[in-house]
């Protein structure tokens, strides 16, 4: 749980004139994907590699994205149920980011470096009795992401998308390009390629958009808190949280947060 | 002898004409002009497709406006409130500063670019690389460095002129949006959107000396601006609908003034007494008298209102 800002105020205030990042080091970042290199998550996760490369660039530190899944900083992964516990069991202390699947019990099963960026169908179903309740008769889909989303800067992350792949980013392709994004920013921020340490900044300090105009942040489950888009015949129609059935930055009334209210 | 005198008076005279502020409506395709005396629309210039960045030429005859939509930059002539041309500065340009000697470094959100074009030829004389998304842009007041934030790769790009070489390359918090310059030059300020931070740069150095979070979870700070005599800060705060004012010293908030919705845009007049804000989703300019620190009119415009600047 983060701090509220008031507090970090506080505390920052009594730091204050002593705030420099230090000199960033050189360092080797290797990322393993676990999946289908013809999947939308594998495009999206390369996006998303090509992206914390030109921080990287900046700051000395070079990314690698293989098929690799030992001594690698964090793990994407874009595979069934069984396999991500298997794989979030096997490597213990890496952070395992899944980007494709949507089952609640994997939420709920809450171990311990198994995150979820993308939304759960809790998330999804909540997101679209919000939508029903404000526009009755309206069955609208709920979805992470559309490739026609221009707010936050979206457009841009789309036309980049399709101009490197071709193709229109989906949810798995977002989810990808997220979690590398995330991790990268992590990296850069902490000044280490430690799996361990990585992962519990993850889970305490992430401050990261997404390209979807909030400070985004991981629940206890491991589920990615975030905005979710509204569809209709392959239209965005809406947005959740939904305004009017309650604050837009509400962003848990998607889904359940902690680990004791999942079932 | 006489005539010359009389030009003179008839200059000044000239110079003195009421303050007009100038505002990009991001959604309206166009600019408004604010008569900063009787605070009303005295006129309402279409410009193209999603102005957002607004400046002025160093000699106030030329206002120039960033068409993001049409990637281009369209000159409006201060006198006669006429666009006198329009020239094309690459792809989606965002915001830009205006360098001493006319230059305009403009940030061009596609690419991981800014680029730096002389207004009166149009001809492209620099580009410089920087982060994804590249956004705020400011310029020393001695012109000898500019800051570019990029909002997707957290930095500010600090840049010296006339080198156009990037000497730092600042880690800050999510979403870097604006950045401005001490008088003096030698310090920096600059917000994050998403983690609602300030942060105050030593320029010499290139690193960061202070930093401080706004307190109020909504507070999605955008434009930041030093007071004129430099002791206080002011922030547009967002969707927390505010403007903070900080301690310049300790970026302690002193005081928050209620303005309208999704405050974006500051500017403030020649000796300092007026800030002006842009109110995106209120459509509206407020006008802070900065004294009181309380808003003394607001100013119905058009459609998102984003960029302003004041032309005296």
């Amino acid at each position: 749980m983060r701090l509220p800002h008031l507090t970090r105020a506080l505390a920052l205030g009594a730091a204050l004139a002593c705030a420099a990042h230090p000199a960033p080091a050189a360092l080797n970042v290797p990322l393993g994907f676990a999946g289908d290199p013809a999947s939308t998550a594998w495009s999206g996760a390369k996006q998303g590699l090509a992206e914390a490369q030109i921080q990287g660039d900046f700051l000395g530190q070079t990314y690698t994205l293989t098929p690799r899944l030992t001594e690698v900083s964090a793990i994407i992964a874009a595979v069934p149920p069984a396999a991500l516990k298997a794989l979030a069991l096997a490597h213990p202390g890496v952070p395992v980011l899944n980007v494709s699947r949507t089952e609640d019990t994997l939420r709920s099963d809450c171990l311990p470096n198994l995150l979820h960026v993308i939304p759960s169908d809790h998330m999804r179903a909540d997101a679209e009795a919000q939508w029903q309740k404000a526009h009755p008769g309206s069955g609208a889909e709920a979805r992470a992401w559309h490739s026609d989303f221009e707010k936050y800067a979206a457009s841009q992350l789309n036309h980049r998308y399709a101009e490197a792949t071709g193709k229109a980013m989906d949810d798995a392709a977002w989810a990808g390009w997220a979690a590398v994004k995330l991790v990268s920013d992590m990296v850069a921020r902490e000044q280490t390629t430690d799996a361990s340490t990585l992962l519990e900044a993850l889970r305490g300090r992430l401050a990261f958009d997404g390209q979807k105009g909030q400070d985004l942040s991981f629940r206890d489950n491991g589920q990615l808190r975030q905005p979710l888009l509204l569809i209709e015949t392959n239209k965005i129609v809406g947005e959740a949280p939904v305004r009017g059935v309650t604050d837009v930055e509400n962003l848990d009334s998607l889904g359940p947060v902690a680990c004791a209210n999942a079932h | 002898m006489k005539a010359l005198i009389a030009l003179l008076l008839l200059t000044a005279s000239a110079a003195q004409a009421a303050p007009r502020v100038f505002v990009t409506n991001e959604e309206g395709n166009d600019v408004s002009v604010i008569d900063a005396v009787t605070n009303k629309v005295v006129q309402t210039i279409p410009v193209g497709k999603r102005p957002r960045g607004i400046g002025v030429s160093p000699d106030g005859k030329e206002v120039y406006v960033a068409v993001s939509g049409d990637n281009s930059i369209v000159v409006i002539d201060s006198a006669t409130l006429k666009v006198a041309r329009r020239f094309n500065c690459g792809d989606d340009p965002e915001t830009f500063a205006v360098h001493p000697n006319g230059n305009l470094y403009i940030s061009n959100e596609e690419n991981a670019k800014a680029s730096v074009y002389n207004p009166t030829t149009g001809a492209l004389v620099a580009e410089i690389k920087v982060g994804l998304e590249p956004e705020g842009v400011a310029i020393s007041p001695d012109g000898t460095h500019a800051i570019v934030t990029s909002e997707s790769t957290n930095m500010l790009h600090l840049i010296a002129i006339p080198e156009h070489k990037t000497v730092a390359n600042i880690l800050v918090g999510a979403r870097p949006r604006a950045a401005s310059f001490s008088r003096d030059g030698k310090t920096a300020y600059s917000t994050s959107e998403i983690s609602g931070e300030v942060k105050k740069v030593d320029v010499a150095s290139g690193k960061i000396i202070a930093k401080m979070p706004l307190a109020d979870d909504k507070a999605k700070p955008k434009d930041i601006l030093p007071s004129r005599d430099g002791k206080r800060l002011f922030v547009a705060g967002g969707r927390a609908n505010r403007v903070f004012v900080l301690d310049e010293a300790t970026l302690v908030i002193q005081q928050e003034i209620p303005v309208g919705i999704r405050v974006w845009g500051l500017a403030l007049n020649a000796d300092g007494t007026r800030l002006y804000t842009t109110d995106g989703a209120s459509g509206q300019v407020s006008v802070i008298d900065t004294v009181a620190n309380k808003v003394v009119a607001t100013v119905p415009v058009g459609k998102m209102p984003w960029g302003i600047t004041v032309v005296n």
